[in-house]
């Protein structure tokens, strides 16, 4: 096929899919990385702060391990390509700025406890009144009415509740989260798609909406099979680490390390057969105990006779065969098998590399540029692409409030009375 | 009623399985007429995965099919069928989106890689999600979601540290990352297209956007030169933060104290033990590096708990607390996921009643609910052929007698 990426354009001078949106970020650590989202498809998105800085600049990792506001690696990566401007919306004259400013917005992401919005000032009834396209998206833990709906919430939390929590980690010890907050980042994600959808809506109609996105229904959607298992046959599904989940599918320790290995798929397919045929083909020991044809039974799969005979079988060969090899020759003969890979890997993953996934950002600390992950999906006509490093606190207040008709002496005096 | 965001665009949908099948979940429940495009002759392997209703297996009978697939159509076509192309053609032509998840070449094989769609459609948005991306070394590689944890690093960043890396025992990327992510993606284009009239093409490597997520990791180590280990459930710097007993079998409570307010409140609802009233844990430094000790006695005070009672007794003084669900708690407990009328129940043709998931978000006006359960396979064969395609009744017929539509 042709390639519609083609080389002969200049990434940096083709349009991007959300040029000329307006979105105002006032979240937090829920809500930051659906602001990055929109920012580097383009629209211009402007982080909202506190006066004394948003939470995520506080969270490590920091640069050069040293904290300080303007060092926090997790806040530079996920505020990209925004503009950042610093407010207090505790007092009557930021409230009134914040207006002003959804005035000129089509987007305003919050992540406020529900209820805190309306005492300032700034729920959706009013801020609709000013400006009837704007959608409003609400990301919060739990929703914005219910019984829980001012409960206090971490990742953590959003996790356990939301039921994720409790299909990961070992039979013999506690529940264990997935790594890196990803119940704020489910929050964000979906976060982004609803504000989307509210957006297209709104272009067409001329009326926004209130968006009220739940963290915790957020990873509910995450429980795989678990709610069907329970629905359909009344079982609760547990958590399985450290063994297998069928014969054939879990982690297995090889020469150098661990792989996944999938060997009978999901459902019907053709896995298993291959896999088979490639441990045959290297004449892995007792192979033939693989052959019979209750190895193409689920059922059979699933017991402990099937998983302790795979086991014995497999992790001997795997063992003397490293990471790089299995993947390869297992991927070679069409078998769903990875190796596990630790961070540094993927700074040399072949693949990674020759899409260029990973980009190079400046930041104002540092002599040369820090190298992060990049498009998460590619565009032939409207390329994802950061257009400027995470903001620096205030960095845009100048600029931004005069857009919005603040001169610099009412700036001035907004900052002396610390509105801003 | 509003009508539904998406309502008037149609999208043409090749996918199967996980990540493809949730993302087009996504459109169909939001208003897009999806149709799927099957075929019996070679099955989406999810609908012959269990659950089954009444434990039976059937292409109509499998649960964790039946929820990625709500508010769809089915029409069944044999692609390996000379007469496919030209049924698939009609249906393009009167499609905006184009949606697939299979490894590179399949679309082409069937003459439907995206510059041949393009010429049947010019302003056609086409998205293509195979694990890899549409070029590269390893760009015929396969997976699914917990293929894709291992590749990225996920699996191995989560679980304890000495023992085998855990992941999420779940196809994560597959029900969140990837589906969103090409939600997101699909939707600007047709921001775009709207604004412009035209269309394009959106490469999604599934392994990109659970890369993308894992970003502040990635920087420590481009940065900090730090390979980040598995570390359970201990946080950065809060402590105690983690997951402990209550009473009866395999209860937990998740409990993060983030600051001394939280600590305090913590240890004055567990009745002050002596123990945690100490002047060495004043400091959530100290209580951070001490904190498997802390975790070991705080375990003993928790198990005296019932989740739920322990749960509310924190949560009224505002420490951040919550019951591990399973599945039957988030269905048949769960207060506040029955306050937002999470779960819906629809009347499948061959399940019965079935539980089904409602998009995680509300509108304020537009209401957000399932239009239908999972089709049937090749339900809406028929239906289409003539409303949409303009094929007569005796055509289609004779199409599936010829097994074209099979």
């Amino acid at each position: 096929m042709i390639n519609p990426f083609s080389a002969a354009t200049d990434p940096a001078t083709q349009p991007m899919a959300l040029a000329g949106l307006r979105v105002l970020d006032l979240s937090g650590p829920m809500g930051n990385y659906c602001g990055k989202l929109f920012a580097d498809m383009g629209a211009d998105v402007i982080l909202i702060e506190p006066p004394a800085g948003t939470r995520l600049r506080f969270e490590p990792p920091f640069l050069d391990d040293i904290a300080g506001p303007e060092r926090s690696l997790a806040f530079a990566y996920h505020n990209t390509s925004k503009r950042g401007i610093s407010l207090n919306l505790d007092c009557a004259s930021g409230q009134e700025l914040l207006r002003k400013l959804a005035a000129t917005s089509d987007i305003m992401i919050e992540t406020e406890k529900p209820g805190a919005m309306q005492r300032r000032g700034l729920g959706y009834e009013v801020l609709s009144k000013i400006k009837p396209g704007l959608v409003l998206a609400s990301i919060t833990a739990f929703g914005q009415s219910g019984p829980y709906a001012q409960y206090e919430s971490e990742d953590l939390i959003g996790l356990a509740l939301g039921g994720l929590l409790y299909l990961g980690g070992y039979p013999d010890a506690p529940p264990t989260r997935v790594y890196g907050n990803q119940a704020y980042l489910c929050a964000s994600m979906y976060g982004a798609v609803a504000a989307m959808l509210a957006l297209l809506d709104a272009e067409s109609s001329g009326r926004g909406q209130h968006v009220d996105v739940s963290m915790q229904e957020c990873v509910v959607l995450g429980l795989e099979n678990a709610v069907q298992f329970y629905d359909l046959e009344g079982t609760v599904r547990k958590r399985y680490a450290g063994e297998q989940r069928f014969a054939g599918t879990g982690v297995f320790e090889c020469k150098d390390g661990y792989i996944y290995l999938m060997a009978g798929g999901i459902g019907a397919n053709k896995f298993w057969g291959c896999s088979v045929d490639w441990l045959r083909d290297e004449h892995m020991a007792g192979v033939e105990r693989l052959r019979g044809n209750e190895w193409t039974q689920v059922d059979y799969l699933k017991s402990e006779e099937a998983k302790r005979i795979f086991a014995e079988l497999f992790t001997p060969w795997a063992k003397t065969r490293t990471k790089a090899y299995l993947y390869h020759e297992g991927q070679r003969r069409h078998i769903p098998i990875a190796p596990i890979n630790v961070p540094a890997d993927l700074l040399e993953n072949r693949q990674l590399n020759y899409r260029n996934h990973f980009v190079e950002v400046t930041h104002a600390l540092r002599d040369r540029p820090m190298l992060m992950p990049g498009a998460p999906y590619k565009l032939s006509e409207t390329p994802w692409r950061i257009q400027r490093p995470a903001p620096r606190l205030g960095e845009h207040n100048a600029e931004v409030y005069g857009e919005v008709g603040v001169s610099r002496a009412e700036l001035e005096r907004l900052f002396a009375a610390g509105a801003v | 009623m509003s009508k539904l965001p998406l309502a008037g665009v149609r999208v043409a949908d090749f996918c199967w399985i996980g990540a493809g099948s949730n993302t087009t979940k996504i459109l169909a429940d939001l208003g897009a007429d999806v149709i799927r495009i099957e075929s019996s002759t070679r099955l989406d392997s999810l609908r012959m995965a269990a659950p089954y209703k009444d434990r039976k297996p059937g292409v109509n009978r499998s649960g964790y099919f039946a929820d990625r697939n709500t508010s769809k159509r089915s029409v069944t076509i044999n692609m390996k069928h000379r007469r496919a192309l030209e049924l698939i053609k009609k249906l393009i032509m009167q499609s905006d989106i184009v949606a697939n998840n299979f490894t590179p070449d399949v679309m082409e094989k069937f003459g439907l890689g995206y510059s041949a769609v393009r010429a049947m459609k010019p302003d056609i948005i086409y998205l293509a999600m195979s694990m890899h991306g549409a070029q590269g070394p390893e760009r015929g590689y396969l997976g699914y979601g917990a293929i894709m944890t291992s590749l990225t690093g996920l699996q191995h960043l989560t679980g304890l540290p000495g023992r085998e890396p855990a992941g999420t025992g779940t196809n994560y990327p597959d029900h969140i990352p990837n589906p969103c992510h090409a939600a997101f993606a699909l939707l600007a284009a047709l921001r775009y297209r709207r604004r412009t009239g035209r269309g394009q093409y959106i490469d999604l490597a599934q392994l990109e956007p659970t890369v993308a997520l894992l970003g502040p990791t990635i920087l420590d180590f481009t940065v900090n030169g730090r390979n980040r280990e598995r570390n359970g459930n201990r946080h950065d710097w809060a402590a105690p933060h983690g997951v402990y007993p209550c009473a009866g079998a395999d209860r937990w409570i998740a409990i993060a104290a983030m600051t001394d307010a939280h600590w305090a409140a913590l240890i004055e609802v567990l009745g002050s033990p002596a123990w945690a009233v100490v002047d060495r844990w004043m400091s959530v430094v100290a209580r951070h590096r001490d904190s498997a000790e802390l975790d070991r006695l705080l375990g003993l005070e928790t198990a005296r708990w019932s989740g739920e009672a322990l749960m509310a007794a924190l949560q009224a003084r505002d420490v951040p607390a919550g019951v591990v669900q399973n599945a039957e708690d988030v269905i048949r407990r769960d207060p506040q996921l029955a306050h937002r009328g999470h779960w819906i129940m629809m009347n499948h043709a061959e399940m019965g009643e079935a539980i089904y998931n409602a998009p995680p978000f509300r509108f304020s006006r537009t209401p957000v609910q399932l239009r239908s359960p999972a089709p049937l396979l090749g339900e809406h064969t028929r239906e289409i052929c003539v409303e949409l395609l303009g094929i007569s009744d005796a055509d289609v017929d004779e199409l599936m007698a010829q097994e074209v539509l099979k």
